[in-house]
């Protein structure tokens, strides 16, 4: 995502981070020595599941219509990037398409889903149209609407799962990742699958499994202490929720990646891939492709190989649960702990994007007056006089931006180590066998924090 | 192709340092189970506790 607006070394923050006190390698050390801190505290003091079934506490009740006037936010939303990406400019920098959909839209909204719970749902515009389009034809036909299918148990999460894995090959792979107006296309291809979906199996259980972007973002409102259903806001202990993910097929496959995705971002920024990338692509031309073409397989092929290594250090971690465990097949394993997996997706997120945020979302102030990236007249500051604005670069300090990738690095794997403990505990029957499951768990989780260390510095 | 890890070696060695926490660990878990291993090889199984009464 990096190279899709600025510059990486900007858009990562890392310039001048020579100024750190030690060297970045002995952050990663510093980090394993947090996790098996950790491990051992939870060992110690966590003798019983305090997360799973966690009781909530019903706290405010709001207006069911409050969500036709949200909804109706999103649909103008929606419309304004589309028409943005179609009517405007096609300078990716100038166009709100590209800055609203990487930076507000996939990473922008997370910090709100993680406090304040799945605040997407509410302005998903796909779902307001499904909504909306249902009440119009009850009302019109009544009983005679026929009843939606039932959604495929196989089915699953593998469209979510497809759905960010095609997002993640635009953003990463695909040459035309800032044009507006292709991603305004998309953006009404994806809608129609949506609706083509809702109308099959409802808006519900579409929202719930097939829309990739509304499971991506209800995954991280899971890790939220603020719940909201049908009007109603619950309470519940941060982290909670996510335990009640329900490993259906696919879920495994949507973590890795989510994960993958980001790592590959990381990856494919930093000297070890810039060194593998053009010897790849220099196979793929001989074959008698073209060279653009064949950066992009390149590219595609580092992308499915990251994904698919993501997706083995889990299995591993699996494997190794059964060393305590064998009556337990390793893929029920990898199923039952891959809510573990949230937090770490969120931290790799984090990490990656943070500066990208925290620089590019700037943007979004002149964006907004001038959506279109129109020629003004003199003086002109568009439609809300702040067309004028630019990015301050110097709001926040390189080292500032290193501190909060490890933070987050660090603080993800951390929760991620207390969920997967408070699992086993319900898995294994004795909690020092859940403990000793855990071990092979504890390395994956030293491994994804050194691997995301690793990648930050390389860039 | 094959030439490529040798030219770049420094960028491979630099890596090393943060895969050495993981390896450390690997290498504790893995040196723990042999001993396990070793033990219950070693050690006679235990005789179950004679029932009072027998």
């Amino acid at each position: 995502m990096s190279r899709v607006l600025v510059a990486p070394p900007i858009a990562h923050g890392l310039v001048g981070r020579t100024d750190l006190p030690i060297p970045a390698w002995l952050f990663g050390w510093g980090a394993a020595v947090v996790l098996v801190v950790s491990f051992v505290a939870l060992a110690v003091l966590w003798p019983r599941p305090r997360l799973e079934r966690a009781p909530e506490r019903r706290v405010l009740q709001v207006p069911a219509w409050l969500e036709v006037p949200c909804g109706v936010i999103g649909v103008a939303l929606f419309a304004l990037v589309v028409y943005a990406g179609l009517e405007g400019t096609q300078v990716d920098t100038a166009n709100l398409a590209p800055t609203f959909i990487y930076v507000l839209f996939w990473v922008g909204l997370l910090p709100l889903q993680v406090l304040l719970g799945d605040v997407f749902a509410l302005f998903n515009p796909w779902r307001a149209v499904g909504r909306a389009a249902g009440w119009v034809s009850r009302r019109m036909a009544g009983d005679g609407v026929p009843e939606p299918m039932p959604y495929p148990d196989w089915l699953g999460r593998w469209p979510a799962a497809i759905g960010i894995l095609c997002f993640a090959w635009l953003e990463l792979v695909s040459t035309s990742r800032s044009d507006p107006s292709t991603l305004a296309v998309l953006a009404l291809a994806y809608a129609a699958v949506q609706l083509i979906g809702m109308s099959l199996y409802g808006v519900r259980a579409w929202e719930r499994r097939g829309d990739a972007f509304a499971v991506y973002f209800e995954l991280f409102a899971r890790l939220s202490p603020l719940r909201w259903e049908r009007g109603t806001l619950y309470v519940r202990p941060p982290l909670a929720g996510v335990t009640s993910l329900t490993p259906v097929p696919g879920t495994v496959a949507l973590l890795c990646v989510m994960i993958g995705s980001t790592t590959f971002d990381g990856f494919s920024n930093g000297p070890v891939w810039s060194d593998i990338a053009p010897e790849l692509a220099s196979v793929i031309t001989d074959l008698g492709v073209g060279q653009a073409t064949a950066l992009q397989i390149a590219f595609t092929i580092g992308l499915l190989a990251v994904v698919g290594a993501v997706a083995l250090l889990y299995r591993l971690g699996a494997a190794g649960m059964r060393t305590v465990a064998p009556e337990h097949e390793t893929g029920e394993l990898a199923r039952r702990f891959v809510h573990t997996l949230t937090p770490i997706a969120l931290a790799y997120l984090v990490a990656h994007y943070f500066s990208l945020l925290a620089f590019q979302g700037q943007a979004l102030g002149y964006l907004a007056s001038n959506p279109l990236g129109r020629t003004l007249a003199e003086g002109d500051t568009g439609w809300l006089g702040t067309a004028d604005w630019g990015i301050d670069y110097t709001w926040v300090g390189a080292e500032a931006i290193w501190y909060v990738q490890v933070g987050a690095l660090v603080a993800g794997h951390v929760a991620g180590l207390v969920l997967a403990h408070d699992r086993a505990l319900s898995v294994f029957d004795r909690a020092r066998e859940a403990t000793r499951s855990q071990y092979w768990m504890l390395v994956v989780m030293v491994a994804f924090t050194s691997l995301g260390l690793w990648l930050l510095s390389a860039q | 192709m094959t030439a490529l890890p040798l030219a770049h070696a420094g960028h491979w060695l630099a890596s090393l340092l943060y895969v050495a926490p993981v390896a450390l660990i690997v290498g504790a878990l893995l040196w723990q189970s042999w001993r396990d291993k070793r033990r219950r090889a070693v050690e006679p199984p235990a005789t179950p506790e004679p029932r009072p009464g027998r």
